[in-house]
């Protein structure tokens, strides 16, 4: 139980990245016999993927990713459902770089090439495939 | 009939309140805007100018007005007229923390 704690406490510092590198992670005593995701696993940028998610894709995707978003209601298209799409992980990352309009798609889908920063779109794609269909194309 | 009695006075009145409403413009800079509340009168327009080198969106949910002006570049504006009194907040879809809370007066 305790261990378990231990062990979480310590997994979250080190996904939540290098930057944030902190003294603390000193201090804490370290069990020596669990296998720490490597920062580069699918499993770290998966579960950073799902951070850069709810920071800015829930508002029109939805804490779900279904596409129901508290701002859906505003769009014609819809935000896509995320969980059903049929599209590549470089198409993913084209929309979600430049946004929908030079996709011939919503304008409404903003682009994030400015905003995120190359680790978190690749990130997000990954936790887009880790949701995604198991039959979608890759 | 009376028509021609009442074309003048009305289209006086139209000049006239289109006149009186003001346009409110609203910087956006450094992912905020710049001013955090505003006050306008019903009619007026708010005018959202891009102050910031790369892209922002300016939507609202609110009771009072429901809208999305888009994404759009640094040196571009957008423009909304609130046309009912009461509360809106006014955000952003790239910058969850960008807020300005409107408050729309008779
Ligand atoms: C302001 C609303 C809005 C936000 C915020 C938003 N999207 Fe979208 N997104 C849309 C809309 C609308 C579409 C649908 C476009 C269409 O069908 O033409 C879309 C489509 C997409 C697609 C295409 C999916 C497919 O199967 O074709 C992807 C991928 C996507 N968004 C990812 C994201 C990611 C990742 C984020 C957060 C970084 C995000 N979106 C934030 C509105 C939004
Ligand atoms: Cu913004």
């Amino acid at each position: 139980m305790k261990r378990h704690g231990v062990r979480a406490a310590a997994v979250s510092l080190m996904l939540l990245g290098a930057a944030t590198a902190s003294p603390m992670a000193a201090a804490v005593d370290l069990p020596s016999d669990v296998d720490f995701p490597h920062r580069d696993s699918p499993e770290a940028r998966v579960y950073r993927g799902s951070i850069v998610f709810s920071n800015y894709c829930v508002l029109c995707h939805g804490q779900n990713a279904d596409g129901k978003g508290r701002a859906a209601k505003l769009y014609t298209p819809p935000p896509a459902n995320l969980r059903k799409s049929d599209k590549t992980d470089e198409y993913k990352e084209l929309i979600i770089r430049r946004g929908g309009a030079p996709m011939a798609r919503s304008e409404f889908m903003p682009p994030w090439g400015a905003e995120l920063t190359e680790e978190q779109i690749s990130d997000v794609v990954s936790f887009l495939r880790s949701i995604a269909p198991e039959d979608a194309p890759r | 009939m009376l028509n021609k009695y009442l074309a003048f006075p009305l289209a006086f009145c139209a000049l006239v309140s289109s006149a009186l409403a003001a346009n409110h413009v609203v910087e956006q800079k450094g992912k905020a805007f710049s001013v955090k509340s505003l006050n306008v009168k019903v009619g007026d327009s708010v005018e959202f100018v891009n102050a910031d080198p790369f892209n922002h969106n300016v939507f609202s949910l609110s009771d009072i007005k429901t809208f999305d002006l888009g994404s759009y570049p640094q040196g571009q504006s957008k423009k909304v007229v609130f046309d009912k009194a009461g509360q809106a907040e006014v955000e952003c879809a790239i910058h969850p923390d960008m807020i300005l809370k409107v408050e729309v007066s008779e």
